[in-house]
């Protein structure tokens, strides 16, 4: 066997195809530095046809070349093509709407069950608080998480009680403050451990909503003791309508976890897991955003209004309006999943 | 002879010699697009990760500093609102900073364009906003809930920092115990994060010219000794770019040739002359022969890995 001037057969194959792969190398670079919005369509067009060529090369240089170089070659540059090509093709604004015109509520009613159970629990831990309360009130130093209370106990008078709830001190600047301390409060950490601990076959989930529920039982039944319940009604339901659903809502994320957990059907444990895993992280971001309408709600609306009746409409209107958007919003619209 | 002493009980000398051979552990090969190649990628080490969080972190808190700078140069809010202005700013640093930029930019954040990686998804698909939403809500309990339990770790009793070193050495043993380096947030999201592949287009040793006086005739028994291997060793030797080395080292290269074009001459018993100094002129005739028979061999079913290929008949 001679060497002669012909070229073999992997250099050829080379040769034939190498113009197309330095026009895609030039154009996926373009892409990474500037977005596809850069390309012409016809260069569009291009990168997603050369694209495909150099991935057919890639497939037969593997089986007819032993050039070391080129076969590096070809794999990094199908694998950088293939990062542009197929790079999430999705504006913030697009994923942002879609998510709360469809996402959101059509995740909700997929979880009605979950849902209702969370607000059992609440409902349960509630009345139980309550009536602890009424049988022996010393619960409530048992049950009241001492930063919570706000210096609000046993002790306190009605008009202590009163003064609190008709406040109005606060000035704009500082309800700024009391919008950002909301963030960070108790109810957002338990919002983000009744959602995350509900992996947890649901147990930790259903305990916290559940002694959320007693607190709540028992600041209300001290109110109701006092016979000032209406006016905590009031002043609790301007932004606790929105507050105490969001945590309802969280626990139903984590419920929603724990069930595919406990439950979960023909898949593996795992796959039940990421299944269930698209509508969990639905809620929890719906929980995150109720939390932050509730922070507004309390940090600018709750000294602005001081007339209960007020209070009450807001609140509920709220409560309303949420109701109303899961159960009407995205409806008639291709699933998102 | 060399490897003897690491040679299994019931292994054959090309066994050894396969197993030997040094290998990328960090390659993923089988990462299947919707075209069905496979594609090769890296994965980033953890290093370069924590170097690019540590990244991250810097930028996002000195463009905070550097904003409530001129908020308080300006003069217009009260310190109050500022304090709290700050606390809302850290809150949508965390999250929702991951989340958007590696959305806009393909799964990159600042900190990953500076260390040149980035996060794909597993399956194959493109990386979804659910899967970038899922890996950074994880972030939260996996790098800023324990971090800031460390920073505050001195106030704590001994059970407490107990319970948060534990937390942290799990966290830390988690994307070890797994080839894609994932820690949980990517486990759960089926993402992992790897290096951005360079494509370097070599010339092809086997299209170049030929200089007329390394013109040598090599015969089939002198081309059944070697395999791949040792086929792509030569090329990377004669890939090597001489002009950019210092004279010490092109000189020592030049004398590994040599080395190199004398022992394969012995193996395959050639026995033409090959003028002293020529021995880049050999390799390269020999290369090009030796491919050109080797991927014939290929073609007809005889693919040949190394040189122990006939042990493998």
């Amino acid at each position: 066997m001679s060497t002669t001037d012909t070229l073999i057969r992997s250099a050829r194959f080379r040769k034939e195809r190498e113009p197309g792969w330095v026009q895609l190398e030039k154009l996926v670079t373009t892409v990474e530095k500037q977005g596809v919005h850069a390309l012409s369509f016809a260069d569009a067009q291009d990168m997603a046809a050369l694209y495909r060529q150099a991935m057919t090369s890639l497939s037969l240089a593997r089986e007819i070349s032993l050039d070391k170089g080129l076969l590096a070659y070809l794999e990094a540059l199908c694998a950088r093509a293939y990062l542009a090509v197929y790079a999430p093709q999705e504006s913030l604004h697009g994923l942002v709407s879609r998510l709360f015109l469809r996402g959101f509520p059509q995740a909700v009613r997929r979880s009605t069950l979950p849902l209702i159970v969370g607000l059992l629990t609440m409902a349960l831990g509630f009345l139980a608080g309550y009536l602890l309360f009424l049988d022996d009130q010393t619960w409530y130093n048992t049950m009241m998480p001492e930063g919570l209370a706000g210096g609000r106990g046993l002790g306190s008078s009605r008009d202590d009680l009163l003064d609190v709830i008709y406040s109005d001190q606060q000035i704009t600047g500082s309800s700024l403050a009391a919008f950002a301390s909301f963030l960070f409060s108790h109810n957002t950490q338990i919002a983000i451990f009744v959602f995350s601990l509900g992996v947890l076959i649901c147990v930790p989930s259903f305990v916290l909503t559940f002694y959320n529920g007693m607190v709540l039982g028992t600041f209300f039944a001290l109110h109701v003791d006092r016979g000032i319940g209406y006016d905590l009604f009031a002043w609790l339901s301007i932004h606790g309508v929105t507050e105490i659903g969001a945590i309802i809502v969280a626990c139903s994320g984590g419920f929603v976890l724990g069930l595919a957990v406990l439950f979960p059907g023909e898949m593996t444990r795992r796959d039940a897991l990421r299944h269930a895993g698209r509508d969990a992280v639905k809620l929890a971001l719906l929980a995150a955003f109720m939390l932050i309408i509730a922070a507004i709600l309390e940090g600018f609306f709750r000294q602005l209004v001081q007339d209960p009746v007020t209070r009450i409409t807001i609140g509920w209107g709220m409560g309303a309006f949420w109701l109303l958007y899961w159960t009407l919003g995205g409806r008639g619209k291709e699933p998102e999943r | 002879m060399r490897w003897r002493f690491w040679r299994k009980a019931d292994e054959t000398k090309a066994q050894t010699a396969r197993r030997m051979q040094p290998k990328d552990k960090r390659l993923i090969e089988n990462f299947l697009p919707p075209e069905g190649v496979p594609i090769t990628f890296r994965v980033a080490s953890l290093g370069a990760r924590f170097g690019a969080q540590l990244l991250d972190i810097l930028l996002t808190v000195l463009f905070v500093v550097a904003l409530l700078f001129l908020v308080s140069l300006a003069d217009i809010l009260s310190e109050e609102a500022i304090v709290a202005i700050f606390a809302i700013l850290f809150f949508a640093l965390r999250v929702p900073y991951y989340a958007a930029t590696e959305i806009l930019w393909n799964g990159q954040t600042l900190g990953k364009k500076i260390v040149k990686m980035r996060v794909i998804s597993g399956d194959g698909r493109s990386l979804s906003a659910y899967q970038v939403t899922v890996r950074n809500l994880m972030k939260e309990m996996e790098v800023f809930v324990p971090g800031a339990y460390l920073l505050a770790a001195p106030a704590f009793s001994w059970q407490g920092r107990l319970l948060i070193f534990a937390w942290i050495m799990i966290l830390l043993t988690v994307p070890l115990m797994n080839r894609r380096r994932q820690r949980l947030g990517d486990i759960i999201a089926n993402t992992f994060v790897v290096e951005i592949p360079k494509p370097v287009l070599l010339p092809d040793l086997a299209s170049k010219p030929e200089q007329p006086q390394s013109t040598y005739s090599f015969l089939p028994h002198h081309l059944d000794h070697y395999g791949r291997f040792e086929l792509q060793t030569l090329e990377t030797l004669l890939q090597a770019n001489t002009t950019r080395m210092e004279a010490r080292v092109a000189y020592r290269h030049k004398q590994t040739l040599a080395k190199v074009s004398k022992s394969i001459v012995q193996r395959i018993e050639f026995t033409d002359p090959i003028p002293k100094g020529e021995e880049r002129g050999f390799l390269e005739a020999f290369y090009k022969t030796q491919r050109a028979y080797l991927e014939n061999r290929k073609l007809f079913g005889d693919a040949r890995e190394d040189k122990f290929h006939k042990e493998d008949m």
